[in-house]
């Protein structure tokens, strides 16, 4: 038997030959060897949102949706500036269903006098499908008529606008996926951005309290007393509008609330007692904060991020309805709904649309967020 | 529990039929405002919003009436007595009512209106509608010139044509020969409503530079058919009968209800309910209402226009005529004023179709052969002077004018207030013809400014080139050639930084005494006036407006048409149920 | 505790004087002038400007302003939007339209928020917790305008239970809430779902815990368990998500008071910084920050009182 490491034995014992040494305990004791492989915290996490099957499909409904942002726009044949004045307003026509009546690009117009539709001019031959209703008003003979409305505008038969066409006669459907585009680009930047900075911030105050959290907390208590939307605004205004602007606008203030969450977890979790064991082995502060405090705050993080990308699309969508949203042509979801509601009354599927994607979009997040939270959370390690 | 919630439900719902049928015996008159007055005084804010508690709450010397038959509309005292009297060369003279008092009974006499005049244009105070005062269907003596004296050049108050005779009693003395009817219609606007002295003296800051008179209700005095009820700001005003008006037979509504309502949206779901008696669709809603056998239409004094800029240090050939003309035939005036400002009228000139309707033939430049002759020379460039063929030409023009390389592309700007969504539809619209037209030689970009006025956003940046505009100038009923007024160096805040020699000396011959005198010379004058003008380009002319109004059932209104000057008269206007 | 109290109401009071100055600079820094009324003769522009000490250099002017607030509580008068009226009449004016609106928002929403949160962690997966997710899920994606106007069409106009606008003069007190009902609602939908779904979360977390485990083994009843130790334990983040509620639900206001035409400060503060009224906007900042600081500070105190653990300066 051979002594392998003589460096730190003391001079005699070194001297001893070999020879005269004979082994003490001549079985060995060894922990069993892990035939599985290790499972890491992250892979086990991994591992059980993909049996979560509602994440999943949340996470699939997220990724279309961002494949269809980048392809559709594409492949629509309309691009999202191209105009036709002459055909504006359009009501969905989608092939197929509109053999079922849906989305079959007609539209109940009300309040029009008899006589006009005699006008072919403006009623071109075969536009007026049937008469609902006819009244009179004033001694006028007035009627309420459904009328295929891409005739009316004169657009070709074989023209198919599946969500319509805006108030230039702009394809909605190509403007809505190349908004959520924008819009998806806009949150999801502003997002990590916030998460980075409050993360260091909040860590920074959380675990090293005292004087420290005292200073830092009020500096942020002082940008969070100008209310969110009011630095918003005068961001906005002095940077000018476009993409940039609103980003920067978001990250103002934005940081804040992730930082005071993660302040908080670290306040709950830098007293407890593995902490305190780690500590006293002489673990350097930034190996405490990454290693063994920051990972606690990751579900509550993705959770907030995942609220705060909805909240991105609704901090832009606020600025486009009080007109300080991207530049035109440029659409984004909030552009689109601003510019919807404002004909609501008329022409309700402007509105309906976006507010449908965005809705899913933000099902999707929640949901995968949900799942994200389950996986991570470290008491259901293990779990199936 | 139950039983008291019910006993709670059914007081309150009596309470409220109650309420209800008290409130049904009273003639209310519903309408609305799309924003609220900046402050009630009238001489003091620009907003065209002020006109509604000033016409309803304030008296003036004259107020334009209904005819018994409702086919026109005439003037009659209402502080004044009798018509204007001529007593002398271009002076008028005013006689007051002595029956004529505030809201609170104090009496209306000379010194009152003396005293509303004299602050109105006060120097110092720089009232923002001193100029309505001053210069707008009459030129008052010497008025502007003491309202723009320097320190260097004082004027007095003595020199101003508006004297007091005697108690009851006032003379004008105009600049020029002018009617009975501008006279009147002089004296009708919101500027010329008195002023409450000791009210005003009150409010009036201790360097007596500024003043709080009017900024609410209680520091303002009513002396019209109707005093203010309440004002809750940015919500509702409401008026009610006015007991000391001495004119109370003309007026037939007990009470207005006038709402601040900032949404279309809103306004028209009131409307469909019944709660507005008056509604003006928009560009979005006169879809829903084009045929309804409840709208009405008619032109009004505005001409959409769009401003150019020919100092933007960014654009090379800012400076040349041939650009402007570029840019004038690149507008597809028919599609602009249709499709995007809805059911509107194109034009290719500037000179509005109301001008005119007020001199004695009655006949608006535009009708006359003189106005047609322009329109003709329009036509002949192109539909309403659109021809992308002859843009094309003068832009390769201005480029070579200007010695800028055939290859250049060249950014414009566009700057518009946001709210007014026809204009964004427009921009958008002309960003994506632009590089079409000019075949990718010009491109368009968009810049937008909200809250402040057109005029500010160009005074606060040369970095813009086209702005659009909508001013008009009610003068111009009387005289056409008055629509060019904010064009000359002459006006203080013109919205334009292009002035021409040739056209500001025409415009002083159209203006001089002769030719006002001579109304067909006029309209000739006018006619070179504005070919001059298209001739330059001044500015680019789009959109002869269309205003589209409806009126409740239960209205009853004064008059049978339209009456442009004089509107619906629904101050007159009856209420049945 | 007295003595973190007064700490907490000093700190506000030095954040408050902190905003007012921060206000103060980037809004009068601003590329816009303050006047801008070219039928002005220069010399009385100039003695204007005087009078509000405009050609001063900023830290005097800085000086003047504090000096205003402090001494006199005069915060300027407002140019653009009601010309020449004291600035803090007309914020005074508005306070109430406002307080009523956003108050019975945030009386509503926290209250809802917590009973629905609640009921969809206990019943997690169940129907309830499925319908009550997918509320919540709508509520937070779907803009508040979008929902105030949709609103405003059904159940003003196509179903009239409520008016179209709010009544500033409503004659009886039944009148004037039922036409304040619509902005209410409108503007709790938001933070009702923002506070259920922080608190299902927050509520499935803790009842996972192992001292709910503890609980129970120790012979509380589920109910009593629930009760004491999670749903205390899960108020504390939500302490979290009120400030930047209240916030939220002001914010929200701003659009919701021009779609039902409430004479708020909201659609005011739009209007202000939009038209460049810088003494309005600097005291309608100051006037926002208040209540800000206000609730951020009763919340902190309160949750001191929650959780004493995350009193702020509590060391390492």
């Amino acid at each position: 038997m051979i002594i392998e490491d003589r460096n730190h034995l003391p001079q005699e014992m070194n001297d001893i030959p070999d020879a005269k040494l004979a082994l003490a305990q001549t079985d060995y004791t060894t922990d069993e060897r892990f035939t599985t492989e290790p499972i890491g915290f992250y892979k086990d996490a991994f591992r059980r949102l993909r049996a979560n099957r509602v994440s999943m499909i949340s996470l699939c409904t997220i990724l279309v949706i961002v494949v269809l942002a980048l392809v559709v726009p594409n492949i629509t044949g309309y691009s999202y500036t191209e105009q036709n004045v002459k055909q504006k307003n359009l009501p969905p026509k989608i092939p197929i269903l509109e053999n079922w009546g849906i989305a079959d690009g007609t539209r109940t117009l009300t309040n029009i006098k008899k006589s006009s539709l005699d006008d072919a001019k403006r009623f071109p031959e075969g536009s007026v499908l049937s008469i609902i209703n006819e009244y009179t008003v004033r001694k006028t003979e007035v009627v309420d008529i459904k009328v295929d409305y891409y005739a009316y505008c004169g657009a070709p038969e074989t023209e198919y606008h599946w969500f319509g066409t805006d108030y230039l006669g702009r394809d909605i459907l190509t403007r809505l996926f190349r908004g959520a585009r924008i819009s998806l680009m806009i949150a999801v930047i502003s997002v990590v951005t916030n998460l980075i900075i409050g993360v260091i911030y909040g860590s920074i105050a959380g675990y090293y309290g005292g004087k420290v959290d005292l200073f830092l907390t009020h500096l942020a208590e002082v940008l969070d007393g100008l209310p969110y939307i009011v630095v918003t605004i005068l961001f906005m205004i002095l940077l000018g509008s476009g993409m940039l602007s609103i980003i920067l606008a978001l990250t103002v203030t934005g940081w804040i609330g992730t930082a005071r969450l993660t302040r908080a977890q670290f306040y709950r979790y830098k007293g407890r007692e593995y902490v305190l064991a780690a500590r006293t082995l002489g673990v350097p502060d930034r190996k405490l904060i990454f290693r063994h405090i920051l990972p606690n705050t990751i579900g509550p993080l993705i959770t907030r991020a995942m609220i705060a990308v909805p909240g991105a699309i609704f901090s832009e969508s606020f600025l486009a309805y009080i007109g300080l949203g991207i530049k035109p042509p440029e659409p984004s979801i909030g552009i689109l709904l601003s510019v919807g509601q404002e004909v609501l009354l008329q022409y309700p599927y402007q509105t309906l649309f976006p507010a449908i994607l965005i809705s899913v979009l933000m099902i999707a997040f929640n949901m995968l967020s949900n799942g994200l939270r389950d996986a991570m959370d470290p008491s259901r390690r293990g779990e199936a | 529990m139950k039983k008291t919630l019910t006993l709670i439900l059914t007081l309150t719902v009596i309470l409220t039929l109650a309420l209800a049928v008290s409130a049904s015996a009273e003639k209310v008159f519903h309408t609305y405002m799309n924003e609220d007055c900046p402050t009630l005084n009238g001489q003091n804010s620009v907003q065209t919003s002020v006109n509604t508690p000033a016409s309803y709450c304030g008296a003036t010397l004259y107020r334009a009436v209904p005819d018994e038959d409702g086919a026109n509309f005439h003037y009659i005292g209402e502080i004044a007595k009798d018509l204007p009297e001529l007593v002398g060369e271009n002076t008028w003279r005013i006689t007051l009512r002595e029956e004529a008092c505030w809201a609170n009974g104090d009496p209306i006499n000379a010194d009152t209106i003396i005293y509303s005049f004299k602050t109105g244009l006060d120097p110092q105070l720089a009232n923002q509608m001193a100029d309505f005062i001053s210069d707008q269907d009459i030129t008052i003596l010497n008025a502007k010139a003491y309202n723009q004296q320097t320190a260097e050049a004082p004027v007095d108050w003595e020199d101003v044509g508006i004297k007091k005779i005697d108690d009851y009693t006032i003379e004008i003395i105009t600049e020029s020969e002018v009617s009975q009817t501008s006279v009147c219609s002089h004296f009708t606007t919101r500027a010329t409503v008195p002023l409450y002295e000791p009210l005003y003296e009150e409010c009036l800051s201790e360097d007596r530079l500024s003043s709080t008179y009017g900024s609410t209700a209680e520091t303002w005095m009513c002396c019209g058919p109707y005093v203010i009820d309440s004002w809750v700001y940015g919500s509702v005003q409401s008026y009610v009968r006015n007991e000391n008006y001495w004119m109370p037979e003309l007026y037939n509504y007990d009470k207005v209800e006038v709402r601040i309502i900032p949404e279309m949206n809103a306004r028209v779901e009131l409307w469909e309910q019944g709660g507005l008696d008056y509604l003006a669709p928009d560009a979005n809603t006169i879809e829903t209402y084009i045929d309804d056998p409840r709208t009405v239409e008619y032109a009004s004094a505005t001409v959409y226009h769009i401003d150019l800029n020919c100092q933007n240090p960014l654009n090379p050939i800012c400076s040349s005529v041939n650009y402007r003309k570029a840019i004038y035939h690149a507008m597809n005036r028919e599609v602009i004023a249709h499709d995007l400002f809805g059911y509107q009228e194109p034009s290719g000139t500037y000179v509005n179709g109301q001008a005119g309707m007020f001199s004695e033939s009655g006949l608006t430049y535009r009708e006359s052969e003189y106005g047609q002759a322009v329109t003709a020379m329009v036509e002949e460039w192109g539909p309403y002077g659109y021809n992308p063929e002859l843009a094309r030409e003068y832009l390769a023009k201005a480029y070579e004018e200007c010695g800028v390389p055939e290859d250049t592309v060249i950014e414009l700007i566009i700057g518009y207030d946001p709210s007014e969504s026809y204009w964004k539809a427009t921009a958008e619209y002309l960003q994506e013809e632009f590089p079409k037209i000019f075949e990718g030689k010009v491109t368009l970009k968009s810049t937008t400014y909200s809250g402040t006025s057109t005029t500010e956003f160009k005074k606060g940046t040369d970095e813009w080139d086209l702005s659009p505009n909508d001013w008009s100038r009610g003068a111009s009923r009387t005289y056409p050639y008055t629509c060019f007024y904010y064009y000359l160096t002459s006006y203080a805040s013109h919205p334009n930084n292009y002035f021409d020699d040739e056209f500001e000396a025409q415009y002083a011959v159209c203006d001089s005494e002769e030719v006002k005198a001579d109304y067909d010379r006029m309209l000739q004058e006018t006619q070179k006036l504005e070919e001059i003008y298209l001739e330059k380009v001044i500015h680019v002319p789009v959109v002869q407006d269309v205003t589209y109004e409806m009126f409740s059932d239960r209205m009853v209104l004064p008059v049978e048409t339209y009456l442009p000057g004089f509107g619906w008269g629904l101050i007159f206007a009856d209420i049945e149920e | 505790m007295i003595k973190y109290i007064i700490g907490r109401i000093g700190a506000m009071l030095l954040t408050l004087f902190l905003v007012m100055t921060l206000s103060f600079w980037v809004i009068r820094l601003m590329p816009m002038s303050i006047f801008e009324n070219p039928e002005v003769p220069p010399e009385v522009q100039q003695k204007l400007e005087d009078r509000m000490h405009l050609h001063e250099p900023m830290a005097v002017q800085y000086y003047y302003f504090i000096h205003g607030i402090v001494t006199k509580g005069d915060f300027g008068t407002s140019v653009k939007i009601r010309p020449g009226l004291d600035v803090f009449d007309i914020i005074k004016e508005r306070i109430p339209p406002t307080m009523l609106l956003n108050f019975f928002s945030l009386l509503i929403s926290i209250p809802v928020g917590i009973i629905a949160g609640t009921v969809a962690a206990l019943k997690r997966n169940r129907w309830q917790d499925t319908i009550i997710s997918f509320l919540i899920v709508i509520f937070i994606s779907v803009p508040s305008f979008v929902f105030a106007s949709l609103m405003q069409y059904c159940f003003t106009f196509a179903w009239p239970l409520f008016p179209t606008l709010y009544n500033a003069q409503a004659p009886t007190v039944w009148v004037a809430f039922s036409s304040m009902v619509l902005p209410i609602i409108a503007l709790s939908l938001n933070p009702i779902a923002t506070i259920a779904r922080y608190l299902r979360g927050e509520l499935i977390e803790t009842l996972s815990s192992e001292y709910m485990l503890l609980a129970r083994t120790k012979g509380l009843t589920q109910r009593e368990a629930t009760w004491n130790h999670a749903f205390r334990n899960s108020l504390v983040p939500i302490a979290n998500t009120i400030i930047p509620l209240i916030t939220g639900i002001m914010g929200g206001s701003l659009v919701i008071e021009k779609i039902f035409a409430v004479p708020g400060e909201g659609g005011l503060l739009v209007d202000s910084i939009l038209a460049g009224d810088h003494f309005l906007t600097v005291a309608l900042l100051i006037f926002y920050s208040v209540i800000s600081l206000v609730s951020i500070c009763v919340i902190d105190i309160s949750y001191g009182i929650i959780d004493p653990r995350i009193r702020i300066g509590g060391g390492k």
